[in-house]
């Protein structure tokens, strides 16, 4: 088998890092790993490294050879693709065609497979829908070597349990993320990005645009469809749109959080947070992307207690090891953490991939 | 002398068991709620498919903490629950595949407060879908999934089938719509999972609920999202020579990025049946009847609508007409949602069944119905969701006649491995139930089979709820549950 091995640059005691290039060849590696050395964390772009407990692993497997779209049919608007696909270059190929998976819009090095592990939709989410609503069919591989397909090429299909969307977000846990279908759509025709003076206000006036986002610079509405509507929402919304979607950037710095609320209680959390952070709202949908290289663990706790008890969650996704100890990246595991348990065991028995990342240490 | 069999003192034991079970609920529910008449037994024993079973009892709990109770107490009676909506399923989903406890959700109807600000509503499972719909509409607001069942089927349905309809190509099924919900778990806890804030942490087990058919956990409360009523809309009926030009007008729509809310097709067949039925102007003559419906913004429909026209036009359209006024938009859809009534006439017995190809073949599984349905005699008319691939093909036939159902069966299977075989999928929005259970090995192999009976182990390890759907017995190494019942013939 071309298992495909290669040492650290960590010295003897790091892991080492497998770069499988197929799905089988992956299903032998973990089938054959040894007993006692049999921890794996699984690596894409490293763009979502933070997020969730820390991971120790006896080995890292990386998707980066797992490259490969497998199919595209632009005409039944679905795709075919290996984990390791880049995002950013995925949607350049789509894009070709006037289609798009709607993945996150600066991606950088993410993969496919990390932006399905983390379950990270793009703004265009209000419009949307999250990301789960696009993976159709999934490939899982198990760390005991089984390879495990659900769902359909179909853009509908109610045959069997949605594994596709119960491992969306799964980080892993259910086996590597090894390929997925997604469901595609078509771009507009025409789009356009509005600056308003009150993310609110907009909402209400526009008649569902593809995001309404407020930044430390200001708050904008952005639009898709044919041209005379998205001349006609502009118009209605009383400002000069700028030709294009002019989306912000993630925010950056060493802390980065995501809170989310209910829609309309999003106002409450943007208001508190300080000046000095870097942040994105998506206003209708009920999230911020926060960042910032300072913050007390008191504030992160008042914020978590606040989005807790309006039924939300503060999520770590990046924070500097002191902090990562001192502060859950998770917050309050939810009630059906018994349900989450047993899956996970099932799907990964004895835990071997990402073990402990999930709420409640699973 | 006879001697009964292991078998017959097994069963004799199990109803035993079933009437102390009933004894007990009687007690603690209230005989209103409990049903246990031969007519009732058979009232219940099917939903709007073919399949028939008979529920040892039938019970209707009021409340989460009454199905709550009534899972403990059928647990600790070792009697298996099936949960049953309005039963306008066509797939046995709700049929009980022994004497079990058919848990019947109707009585279970309020509609919580409406968070207006947010978009969202609290309801339990066996409120009427148009009853949200129209319940909200003051608001300016709408559930969008609209089966053609909807003013009868019930939401808890709904979710255990991932239902959609003729408006979930743009707005997508039930799961796109359900941000939590309560269960009661097969060992009667109450757990809820989802939340109305997005991506609640942890694993997706709300999306898991949606579509698993009453198998996982009985559902007692769901919060559903609600959209904005469309400002705008207009709705275009288009008629064509060919069915492949009709196909090839829903391909350019797409192409041209537009997703529109509806792309409905009926073929001649079926356009015939409708007519005689609902007289709703569709052109008889056309071999296709499209019915494109596109919303938003006042600035977005007009320009929309003339894509679709410009389309429908190079793709020699013999008729294209954009309704004047709601009263037309009204008869347009009043026609495609009279399928069934229109096939009923037809008939005294009609099974519509539910399959996905890639849009790309539908013009060729068309097709290939009309050679099914010449080679078994059973007349078939298509109506289906042509945006999204999803086929509805209708047997209309005379169950009375000898050997009929067996040629029915025989179409359906051919049905089944034509689309899996052109790359589709069992079921669109159906379900699996016991209909299409032993069809699943069609596109799953025994790993894929494995993992979704790790699935149904994780959640309901000894097999008390709805025994015997989706999941073929064997995939994993315990049995799932009774046989099916005499006469289930797929």
């Amino acid at each position: 088998m071309g298992v495909n091995l290669s040492a650290s640059s960590q010295g003897d005691s790091g892991p080492s890092t497998a770069t499988p290039e197929t799905i089988d060849e992956a299903a032998g590696m973990m089938a054959n790993l040894p007993a006692g050395g049999d921890r794996i964390r699984i690596q894409g772009g490293g763009s979502h490294r933070g997020i969730g407990y820390p991971v120790t692993s006896d080995m890292i497997l990386s998707t980066s050879r797992l490259d490969r779209v497998v199919a595209w049919e632009p005409d039944d608007l679905t795709v075919v693709v290996e984990a390791g696909v880049l995002v950013e270059e995925l949607e350049e190929m789509l894009a070709s065609k006037g289609q798009t998976a709607l993945l996150t819009e600066h991606a950088g090095t993410g993969t496919v497979g990390g932006a399905i592990a983390t379950a990270r939709s793009g703004w265009r989410r209000y419009r949307y829908g999250p990301i789960r609503d696009r993976v159709l069919q999934i490939t899982l591989v198990s760390s005991d070597g089984r390879v495990v397909t659900a769902g359909g090429r179909v853009v509908k299909n109610v045959t069997g349990y949605d594994i596709p969307r119960l491992a969306t977000g799964s980080l892993g846990a259910m086996g590597l993320i090894a390929r997925v279908c997604l469901k595609l759509w078509p771009v507009p025709q025409a789009a356009a990005t509005v600056p308003v003076e009150s993310a609110e206000e907009a909402l209400d006036i526009a008649y569902r645009p593809l995001a309404v986002l407020e930044t430390p610079d200001g708050a904008a509405v952005f639009l898709g469809g044919t041209p005379e509507e998205v001349a006609g929402q502009a118009a209605a919304l009383g400002a000069e749109p700028a030709a294009g979607l002019n989306w912000p950037s993630h925010p950056s710095g060493a802390v980065r959080f995501s809170v989310r609320t209910p829609a309309s209680s999003l106002r409450g959390i943007v208001d508190r947070l300080d000046p000095a952070w870097n942040y994105v709202a998506q206003f209708g949908v009920g999230e911020v992307m926060v960042a910032t290289d300072e913050v007390a663990l008191e504030e992160l706790e008042e914020m978590r207690r606040r989005a807790e008890s309006l039924g939300g969650a503060l999520v770590m996704l990046d924070a500097p090891a002191p902090m990562v100890r001192a502060f859950d990246p998770w917050g309050t595991p939810p009630p059906s953490m018994e349900i989450q348990r047993r899956i996970v065991n099932l799907f990964d028995p004895g835990r071997r991939i990402n073990r402990g990342i999930l709420p409640g240490r699973i | 002398m006879l001697i009964p069999s292991c078998l017959t003192v097994r069963n004799h034991y199990y109803h035993m068991v079933v009437r102390s079970l009933e004894l007990e609920l009687r007690r603690r529910l209230g005989d209103e709620q409990v049903a246990s008449d031969p007519l009732d037994l058979y009232v219940f024993g099917k939903d709007a498919g073919l399949v028939r079973g008979e529920p040892g009892l039938v019970v209707f709990p009021r409340s989460t903490d009454e199905v709550a109770t009534i899972m403990r107490l059928a647990g600790r009676h070792g009697v298996p629950v099936v949960p049953r909506g309005s039963g306008t399923g066509l797939a046995g989903g709700a049929v009980t595949t022994g004497p079990h406890v058919l848990l019947v959700t109707t009585n279970m109807n309020r509609i919580g407060r409406l968070d207006v600000e947010n978009r969202c509503v609290w309801v339990q499972p066996g409120v009427i879908n148009l009853d949200l719909s129209v319940h909200t509409t003051p608001f300016g607001l709408h559930y969008a999934p609209d089966p053609s069942s909807q003013s009868v089927c019930t939401i808890g349905g709904n979710v255990a089938n991932n239902s959609g309809g003729p408006h979930c190509l743009a707005e997508g099924t039930t799961v796109n719509h359900v941000l939590a919900m309560e269960i009661v778990t097969p060992d009667g806890d109450i757990v809820v999972v989802g939340g109305p804030a997005p991506d609640p942490i942890g694993l997706d087990v709300r999306g898991l609920m949606v579509g698993s058919e009453g198998t996982l956990g009985i559902v007692t409360d769901v919060l559903v999202n609600l959209l904005p009523n469309p400002p705008a809309s207009r709705t275009i009926l288009l008629a064509f020579p060919e069915v492949e030009q009709a196909a090839a007008t829903v391909s350019g729509i797409i192409a041209n990025g537009l997703v529109p809310a509806a792309l409905e097709m009926m073929d001649q067949p079926m356009t015939i049946a409708v007519e005689r039925f609902a007289n709703a102007g569709f052109p008889t003559e056309a071999a296709a009847v499209l019915i494109a419906e596109v919303t938003g913004h006042p600035s977005a429909v007009d320009a929309e609508a003339e894509v679709v026209r410009r389309l429908a036009a190079s793709h020699q359209a013999t008729v294209i007409r954009i309704a004047s006024d709601e009263a037309e938009r009204e008869r347009i859809w009043l026609g495609r949602k009279s399928a069934f009534g229109a096939i009923a006439q037809m008939n005294p017995d009609y099974y519509l069944h539910d399959t996905v190809v890639p849009r790309t073949r539908l013009v060729e599984a068309i097709k290939q119905t009309y050679a099914i349905s010449k080679r078994h005699g059973i007349p078939m008319l298509n109506v289906f969701h042509a945006g999204d691939g999803n086929l509805h093909p209708l047997m209309s036939f005379d169950a009375s006649v000898p050997g009929v159902m067996e040629r029915v069966e025989a179409a359906g299977k051919d049905l089944i491995e034509l689309c899996v075989a052109i790359g589709g999928s069992l079921s669109g929005e159906h379900g699996i139930g016991l209909e299409k259970r032993d069809y699943m090995h069609l596109v799953f192999d025994e790993m894929d089979l494995d993992a979704q009976a790790r699935v149904r182990e994780a959640l309901d390890p000894d097999g008390k709820l709805n025994p015997g759907k989706i999941v073929p017995q064997g995939s994993r190494c315990f049995d799932f549950g009774q046989p099916p019942p005499e006469g289930a013939w797929v």
